[in-house]
């Protein structure tokens, strides 16, 4: 048996021997006999450093407000991928890959924030004046301004606000929360004048604004928060697997199942004849100079 | 001209439709039955609320709960004790991070395809089989011993004993050679013990534990898949939740790794990689034959009568990469422990 690595290279993350496993130089076991918590641990592997008891609160809570969004796409995706009955991880792993430019947005929300900080910084311009000018640059350009909206939660996400206000609480807002805020006030603010409707803030406003505070790099706020998800989707995925139909097509249900042949729905081409091998290059020919095939390529 | 039978013999008037003659279009919406919905006992939402197993997800944390109840609240349905809490917080600490292991390695390649951190995160979790974090093997092998020995009225030393008769050096049986300096999964029985919340699935394996090194030739002992699931089982989570749970929390450490190798690696294009000759251990070099010559040089792969398939098969097993020397079983995981009554409860 080889204890040697698949990939033997440079780590300042951790190293394992035969005696005990370290993580930035501390000793696990001696981390967890010393009562610190999960969240306590993620502070090491991110950041190398024993958080204040506020901050750990505040992780707590972020955390727990991420981990279950009932149906979103990254449920979605773990229950779909449990109607063929794979492995568990396979579910769970899809769950967190649905993490992407729109669900959870974490890494380009917390890069967004710290472009327009840099730009404050370079300019000589307020936290206020900088959000102002995404904002404004954003909906100028006609882009969405990530961390806002959510299309479920239309009256605005019902737990971005209270993880705001658990930040104040606990003394753990910094630069990243009032940028937010104000990017909010400024959002809003423009909406209106526009006589657009009320968009809220989303959890990945409130929240990565929270973890950007607690000193997490926007990859890594991104990894606590999509990973704090993919409990939730195993819990789903085997609630599927335990209690549900595999296939997720069966006629038997009382209920049209999720891959019911009736859920499809076709809006592609007209049913139309396969050529012959003997018709092939003529109407090859004449499909490619019509054209008409481009308006479903995609 | 009759058209071409186009593929065997789908026209036999055994079929109950003609083959020639199938019917284009989607078929017209189910009304006989209730519309499809996304069926749940684990949470739902509103425009206004996250609700999981009953509990408002936003009230449980302004009452102080943290991640690690919700995942109590998400698996059972239950609000764990202060030292179930603690339990689990202790077991996803160890489970964060192992080094360059398998989890580790899989993310960091996938980095280096220039990814999104959460492909790597996922990439990472796939790690979990059964051999390694091999949870759900773990941890059903210890249910369905312990039921058996019920039903035979055995104790829980009979069982165990039993049971490494069976399964010495499995990789899921939780005892191995992997931990024989590193203390750390004997300290995770001893908190579970210390807290009051070792139960049977502990005291099992520590049973598993004594057989093992009364059977075994060379030192073995408690390892961390052992000491891990066991008490994950005795705070009340699946084998299946078991398994998912740690996958997840090594996830976090994963993430840690994605971000170092692209600080410090960067990106690999395709074709940059090489594989030097002396990793090659295949045929040598052989020059391609003239299209021409394929009738001389092919030869194929059908058998006629079992003998030659055997001979065939044997053959065709000392070619690495070729799928015959692996015997797999893959089972659906949820008749496990599987109860398909979703749909009747409607």
């Amino acid at each position: 048996m080889s204890r040697e690595p698949m990939l033997s290279k440079k780590t300042s993350i951790a190293y394992k021997t035969e005696e005990k496993t370290v993580l930035r130089g501390y000793d696990l076991s001696e981390l967890a006999e010393e009562g610190y918590s999960f969240c306590d641990a993620l502070f090491v592997l991110f950041q190398s450093r024993i958080p204040t008891e506020a901050e750990e609160k505040m992780l707590r809570y972020e955390m727990g407000s991420f981990l279950e969004h009932s149906m979103s796409p990254s449920a979605a995706s773990a229950l779909a991928v449990t109607a063929g009955r794979p492995n568990l991880p396979t579910a769970v792993a899809a769950g967190v890959m649905t993490f992407g430019g729109v669900h959870g947005p974490g890494a380009a929300h917390g890069y967004m924030m710290n472009k327009y900080i840099e730009r404050a910084h370079k300019e000589g311009k307020t936290l206020d004046e900088a959000a102002k000018i995404l904002v404004d640059e954003y909906m100028d350009a006609g882009m969405p301004v990530m961390g806002m909206g959510q299309p479920q939660h239309s009256d605005g996400d019902p737990r971005a606000e209270p993880i705001h206000l658990k930040q104040e609480e606990l003394g753990s807002n910094g630069a990243y929360h009032e940028f937010q805020r104000a990017v909010e006030k400024h959002f809003h603010a423009r909406r209106k004048r526009e006589g657009k409707s009320y968009v809220g803030v989303n959890v990945v406003g409130a929240g990565n604004a929270a973890l950007s505070d607690l000193g997490f790099a926007p990859n890594a706020a991104w990894c606590i928060g999509s990973v704090s998800r993919a409990y939730s989707c195993a819990t789903h995925a085997i609630f599927s697997m335990k209690k549900g139909r595999a296939w997720a097509a069966s006629k038997s249900e009382p209920m049209v199942q999720m891959l019911d042949l009736s859920m499809i729905k076709y809006v592609g081409p007209d049913d139309r004849e396969v050529p012959s091998q003997e018709e092939r290059q003529e109407y090859a020919e004449a499909q490619k100079k019509s054209g008409e095939y481009k308006k479903w390529v995609i | 001209m009759d058209k071409k039978r186009v593929i065997g013999n789908l026209d036999n008037p055994g079929l109950p439709y003609e083959y020639d003659k199938r019917e284009y279009g989607t078929v017209p919406l189910d009304s006989s039955r209730a519309p499809f919905q996304w069926v749940s006992e684990v949470a739902y939402k509103n425009a206004h609320r996250i609700v999981t197993r009953g509990y408002d997800t936003t009230e449980l944390m302004e009452q102080g709960y943290g991640i690690t109840d919700i995942m109590f609240i998400n698996f059972q349905a239950r609000i764990p004790t202060v030292a179930e809490d603690q339990m689990l917080n202790y077991i996803l600490i160890l489970s964060l991070e192992d080094g360059l292991s398998m989890p580790a390695a899989m993310s960091r390649m996938t980095a280096r395809s220039k990814t999104f951190l959460t492909q790597a995160c996922g990439a990472s979790i796939l790690a979990f089989g059964h051999a390694y974090g091999a949870y759900s093997a773990f941890g059903n092998m210890l249910l369905e011993a312990l039921q058996k020995a019920e039903s035979e009225g055995k104790g829980m030393q009979a069982a165990a004993q039993e049971l490494v008769a069976s399964k010495l050096g499995d990789p899921a049986l939780g005892v191995s050679d992997l931990m024989l300096k590193d203390p750390a999964a004997k300290r995770v029985f001893a908190r579970a013990e210390k807290l009051g919340v070792a139960g049977k699935y502990i005291a099992f394996t520590k049973e598993i534990v004594k057989a093992a090194q009364r059977e075994s030739s060379r030192p073995v002992d408690l390892d961390l898949l052992g000491a891990t699931g066991a008490a994950m089982m005795d705070l009340g989570f699946t084998p299946e939740a078991t398994w998912a749970i740690i996958a997840v929390t090594r996830s976090f450490g994963a993430g840690a790794h994605y971000i170092e190798e692209v600080e410090r690696e960067g990106h690999t294009r395709l074709g940059e990689t090489l594989t030097p000759k002396e990793l090659y251990d295949g045929p040598g070099d052989r020059p391609v034959p003239p299209l021409a010559d394929r009738d001389k040089v092919a030869k194929p792969a059908k058998t006629r009568t079992p003998d030659e398939w055997k001979a065939a098969f044997e053959e065709r097993k000392k070619l690495h990469g070729s799928g015959f020397a692996i015997v797999e079983e893959i089972h659906d995981p949820s008749k496990k422990t599987g109860i398909k009554t979703l749909g009747k409860k409607i």
